[in-house]
């Protein structure tokens, strides 16, 4: 068998590309938008909601068939809140700086739909293992294109990535000027409705 | 067991386990979090006189060598009169001082902790040692609205505080304001040295902060006076008498 043929195969890559949570499912475009100003916090942001998605789905996968119906939002809420809360204090304590530019947004994971999306339809009725691979995928999904609308936006807005100038000093005296617009939540929108154009043509090509 | 029962019992379960959980990573993260916040905020009153630059990073151990070396901190009367830091009251002012290698003052700084939009806004203000001109100002907590409010803690905002005065040629104390939109645009020529650029979107937070820094540099207003009248020359003998942590308990908590 084939690594392309296994179903652990299949659901990462139907996660990250084929069902890519922002450009094709259109969720999570919230915190897209406001932590992809530097590429630093935006591959902080995607750790921490492949870390949050890929652990929820696997406790709830593995919780499924003992979560009483009625109450399974609630519980699926806690285990993610339970998750996030955790995940923000080990940044508080370990990458505080960071942890200060995200301000509110690892907070608000919770409030992801991709992640209660995942627990809902896909970790209620499969088996653990899937469910975490299924996590991982959609946070690798999430990831990928927080960390490229960064890399664009980091590069032609501040001329530097990771914090590290890439624009040398002699373009800036040659007259070259940082784009301002691409520090603001609309170039997100923009770039990222560039992807979702990039995407659906390759696919419809393919 | 019937389905209403076990819903409640999981239900407990479940809280029980996660609260556990949240509560040990908290008590066990905590002196983190906590060294992180201490060097923070000796990060910022650094920031606050110029000692470090904004956007450049530094080492934890860098800055608690720069903080050592150069601020001394001391408590004073609201009468305006020197403290130690044993005989300090209730409504003692804490001020921290800016001192160059050769032992001399060169600012002062307040901390500020006053009501914004959406909660405290906490940060630091350093005034020259003439009492009178604004030294630097910086914001290291706040629950601002990000991009609205929450501009308050970016440089372009806080560079304009320096150079502002405090007090008008009649040497009366007048407060420095934020002004709705830009300074040029709405303040009249002789007022806008007392004034520093709003920000759009942010009339309210603008407004707490302008009321808060007043009421404050008013509260720190004899202080200010010994400065002025050149009076408060004399460094404190004790090195870290009078940080926060190592207040009395009947103080009041400023980090918290």
């Amino acid at each position: 068998m084939t690594l392309t043929r296994t179903e652990t195969y299949k659901v990462f890559i139907d996660a990250v590309w084929d069902n890519n949570p922002i450009n094709i499912q259109m969720l999570g475009i919230c915190s897209a938008l406001a932590v992809t100003v530097q590429l630093k916090t935006a591959i902080v942001m995607g750790l921490a909601m492949t870390f949050v998605v890929s652990l929820s789905n696997l406790f709830v996968s593995l919780l499924r068939n003992t979560i009483p119906r009625n109450i399974r939002i609630i519980v699926e809420l806690a285990i993610i809140s339970s998750l996030v809360i955790l995940c923000d204090e080990f940044l508080r304590a370990f990458m505080y700086d960071i942890s200060k530019q995200l301000s509110v947004f690892v907070g608000l994971i919770i409030t992801n739909c991709i992640v209660l999306g995942r627990a809902e339809s896909f970790a209620m009725g499969n088996r653990p293992y899937i469910s975490f691979i299924d996590g991982l995928g959609n946070g690798c999904g999430y990831a990928s294109v927080l960390i490229i609308v960064a890399a664009i936006r980091e590069l032609l807005g501040s001329g530097s990535l990771v914090g590290v100038k890439m624009v040398p000093e002699a373009f800036y005296a040659a007259g070259y000027e940082d784009m301002g617009f691409m520090l603001v939540a609309p170039a997100a929108f923009i770039i990222i409705g560039l992807l979702v154009w990039l995407q659906k043509t390759i696919k419809k090509d393919s | 067991m019937s389905d209403y029962m076990k819903s409640i019992v999981f239900a407990l379960v479940l809280c029980l386990v996660c609260s556990v959980l949240l509560t040990s990573a908290s008590v066990g993260l905590r002196p983190y979090q906590q060294r992180n916040l201490k060097v923070d905020r000796q990060k910022n009153i650094l920031l606050a006189v110029g000692l470090i630059r904004a956007g450049k990073t530094y080492s934890p151990e860098r800055i608690t060598q720069l903080y050592d070396d150069h601020i001394r901190c001391l408590w004073i009367s609201p009468a305006g009169n020197l403290m130690t830091p044993s005989a300090a009251t209730k409504d003692a002012l804490h001020v921290y001082l800016n001192i160059t290698t050769e032992q001399t003052i060169k600012n002062y700084i307040i901390p500020i902790n006053t009501r914004g939009l959406w909660g405290r806004i906490k940060g630091y203000l350093a005034l020259e040692k003439d009492g009178e001109t604004v030294a630097g100002f910086t914001v290291y907590k706040h629950s601002e609205t990000p991009g609205l409010g929450g501009e308050i803690e970016k440089q372009w905002f806080q560079e304009n505080f320096k150079g502002k005065k405090i007090v008008n040629q009649e040497n009366e104390f007048v407060s420095v304001q934020i002004a709705k939109g830009k300074v040029e645009d709405n303040i009249s020529k002789e007022k806008r040295e007392h004034y520093v650029d709003g920000i759009s979107g942010a009339t309210l937070t603008g407004k707490y902060l302008s009321r808060g820094l007043e009421s404050v540099l008013k509260t720190y207003e004899p202080v200010s006076v010994q400065f002025r009248q050149n009076r408060l020359m004399r460094l404190p003998t004790d090195k870290s008498g009078c940080e926060p942590e190592n207040r009395p308990a009947t103080q009041k908590d400023e980090t918290s």
